[in-house]
């Protein structure tokens, strides 16, 4: 019986390290937009008077400002959560979900301030227009301030690694011996997430 | 039974079968794996747009929204990794580089659905399913090369952005140790189980290639067993036919003794007739009649005797004539005596003939030792009138030999057949002098042989190894089964059958061998 031949075609060597550079290097590049921080704010040193909000005479005050849209900031909610589970009562957290004008009050409500009301100890809020925002200096989803019980800054910053990325991080890491040693070294990290504004839209370097 | 089949050959055999049908199987087992992942890889990377459409579709700023740079590396970089395995499964299916380049490609799609679902801690069991799924291959070298590619992202991005991996800047160096240390922690336990599947499979293959060698031997034996049975079936028919064609050869022997005998009595008979044909005639012309008138004439002068005798012519010359006829009838009554006795012994001649050939008339199968001379003389007188008809000259060089222990009729068959054939032979050649001798001398070996010569026609020797086949004949009455039964019945007696030949014209010497018992002399024979 006659074998039946299949020529076999073969991928060339040079397609192959091509292919690998394509993807290799594709990857990187997702990782370098994943930990491209956001604009950074310029939070001031003080509780601001003109807050609605004031903060906590029994200890330290977080505050976060999430973009309700932006999907990089689950992970820094996620990551909020987790801070609660350890500091649950040394601590009082309010979370202003900031709404662009001209947007309804349902543009808001997303599963994000779902997830953010259901976490014991904090404390959600419409931010209208960003009012809250602007005044602590806050310009990217997912930035935090940490306020002494004497207004004082004590921290400010992301508390996740990179752009939606769950797990340790060093942002956390301070707030949490903040809150309960009262000390860290880290006072200020890179935040990661959506614009809060459209400054750079508009391009400005900072929110308005 | 040998043992065959525990010869090196045959084992060596069974191990390379062994080894192509292990080979095959892993052959089979690489190419459904491939085969897998020609489903898996599409797969995911619909999975992988389905995850960026679903957790982050769009990037914000305030109010305004694009597209998340997610969705467009779920399209393209997803796209691109698995592009290439898909390309080498279809163009270089089983091919170790192609397995190589799905298991980075698994790992660089696992980093990619960490990426877009934000790291979470779920999909990094990614990595660990698609090193389950490239241990399929039941190749070590693929975990090797997934693992690879784990370990030195952990490490370049352990070392230049390590915030990326461990969260922490502060991370210790040797941190992608312990995250590679779970993949390498997998790998263990793939491997060994590689190597356990891959040595049952070799396990079943060598026992699949002796169940198949035992198979093929068993086949082997079946058919060598229908070859028997078949040779067997043949021989049985071979058998029943030889006992044909034999009662049909002791049929025409009879036929042929009975041919003899009516010939022999039929000679006779001529003779017989010829002397009483004789005996009338000299009767009829016997001097007799005259003593009856001189007895008359006699009766007529009894008064006057004397003078009758003395003194008529007639009377004188009476005593004269008595004294002839006396002398006549005398001389007539020893003819007449002479044709009696020549008479008496053609009828006990005939009465001999009948007597024999009522003796060989009779049903075979029973041994008995007798004189092998006996036996030759027998087949001469039986073959004698046409012997004596055609002319032959019969020479008999009869040595002292044992007696044969033989059926007296089978040898009378061969014998008959053996000088009917040489007087055949005789008559069809030009010869002269046409000779048949008869040879009886011991054989050795406690044999006795006969032998029958002629200088008749002779055999070809293309013919010498045919004459003795079924069917085989040169006479154009002949049947071909004298020879050939001939030969069998000698066999069945202990004894065999052969023939020498010159060639034509130079004669033929048949040989007949029979077993003989211890030297015993036989009683010579009083040949007439």
């Amino acid at each position: 019986m006659k074998p039946i031949l299949i020529k076999q075609r073969r991928v060339s060597p040079v397609i192959t390290l091509l292919w690998l550079g394509v993807t290799v290097g594709g990857t990187i590049a997702m990782m370098c937009y994943s930990l491209k921080p956001g604009l950074t704010g310029t939070p001031p040193s003080e509780w601001p008077a003109a807050s609605k909000v004031v903060p906590s005479a029994d200890g330290p005050t977080l505050l976060m400002f999430v973009h309700p849209k932006c999907p990089c900031s689950d992970a820094s909610v996620g990551e909020l959560a987790l801070l609660m589970a350890h500091c649950k009562g040394h601590v009082k957290v309010h979370v202003f979900f900031v709404k662009p004008p001209g947007q309804t009050t349902n543009w808001v409500l997303t599963s994000m301030w779902r997830k953010a009301s259901q976490i014991p100890g904090v404390a959600v809020a419409r931010d209208d227009d960003g009012r809250e925002a602007r005044l602590f200096g806050a310009a990217t989803s997912g930035g935090v301030a940490l306020f002494d019980v004497h207004g004082q800054l004590r921290f400010h910053g992301g508390i996740t690694a990179g752009r939606g990325h769950s797990g340790d991080n060093s942002g956390r890491d301070a707030i949490q011996a903040l809150i309960l040693d009262g000390t860290s070294a880290v006072t200020q990290t890179p935040v990661f997430g959506c614009d809060l504004f459209e400054c750079r839209a508009n391009g400005q370097k900072g929110p308005p | 039974m040998t043992a065959s089949i525990d010869t090196p050959d045959i084992t060596s055999a069974v191990t390379r079968r062994g080894a192509e049908l292990y080979e095959t199987q892993r052959e089979d087992i690489i190419r459904r794996t491939d085969r897998f992942f020609v489903v898996l890889m599409p797969l995911q990377w619909l999975a992988g747009i389905a995850a960026a459409l679903w957790i982050s579709p769009r990037t914000w700023a305030g109010a305004q929204s694009s597209i998340h740079v997610h969705v467009w590396a779920a399209v393209f970089l997803g796209g691109a990794i698995s592009s290439l395995p898909l390309a080498m499964i279809w163009m270089q299916p089983g091919k170790a580089s192609t397995r190589h380049v799905i298991g980075v490609a698994q790992m660089l799609t696992s980093a990619l659905l960490i990426h877009l679902t934000g790291g979470r801690i779920e999909t990094h069991f990614h990595v660990f399913g698609s090193l389950a799924i490239l241990a399929c291959y039941r190749d070590w070298r693929v975990l090797l090369s997934a693992t690879v590619v784990v370990a030195v992202d952990h490490l370049v991005r352990g070392i230049y952005w390590p915030q990326s991996v461990f969260g922490v800047l502060t991370a210790s160096p040797w941190r992608w140790l312990e995250h590679a240390g779970w993949v390498v922690f997998e790998d263990i336990f793939l491997i060994t189980s590689i190597r356990q599947s891959l040595a049952e499979m070799r396990l079943i293959a060598e026992r699949q290639a002796n169940l198949e060698d035992v198979n093929h031997s068993l086949e082997q034996r079946a058919r060598e067993l229908e070859s028997e049975i078949h040779e067997r079936k043949q021989a049985e028919l071979q058998l029943e036919q030889n006992q044909k064609f034999a009662e049909a050869s002791r049929a025409a022997g009879r036929a042929e003794v009975a041919t003899g005998v009516l010939h022999n009595v039929g000679n006779v008979l001529n003779s017989v007739n010829v002397s009483a044909t004789l005996v009338q005639e000299q009767m009829a012309a016997s001097k007799l009649l005259l003593l009856r008138q001189a007895a008359d004439l006699l009766r007529q002068h009894l008064d006057d005797a004397p003078a009758f005798i003395t003194n008529d012519p007639k009377g004188r010359v009476l005593p004269g004539v008595l004294v002839k006829l006396t002398a006549a009838a005398a001389n007539e009554q020893s003819r007449w005596h002479e044709e009696m006795k020549n008479l008496r012994k053609n009828i006990e001649h005939m009465r001999e003939i009948v007597a024999m050939q009522q003796a060989y008339a009779r049903v075979g199968g029973v041994t008995e030792l007798l004189a092998p001379a006996e036996l030759v003389h027998d087949a001469l007188q039986i073959n004698a009138a046409g012997l004596e008809r055609h002319g032959v000259e019969i020479r008999r060089f009869f040595e002292d030999v044992p007696r044969v222990k033989v059926d007296r009729h089978k040898v009378m068959q061969i014998l008959i057949n053996l000088i009917s054939n040489a007087k055949y032979a005789l008559d069809a050649s030009t010869t002269v002098s046409k000779e048949l001798s008869i040879h009886i001398a011991p054989n050795g070996g406690g044999s006795v042989k006969i032998i029958v010569e002629d200088n008749g026609v002779g055999i070809p020797s293309e013919n010498l190894n045919k004459i003795f086949g079924h069917g085989f004949t040169t006479k154009k009455e002949g049947h071909g089964f004298g020879l050939h039964s001939g030969a069998l019945a000698a066999q069945e007696m202990g004894g065999q059958l052969t023939a020498v030949s010159e060639g034509p014209g130079r004669g033929a010497r048949f040989i007949l061998e029979l077993p003989a018992v211890k030297f015993e002399p036989a009683p010579q024979l009083q040949l007439a």
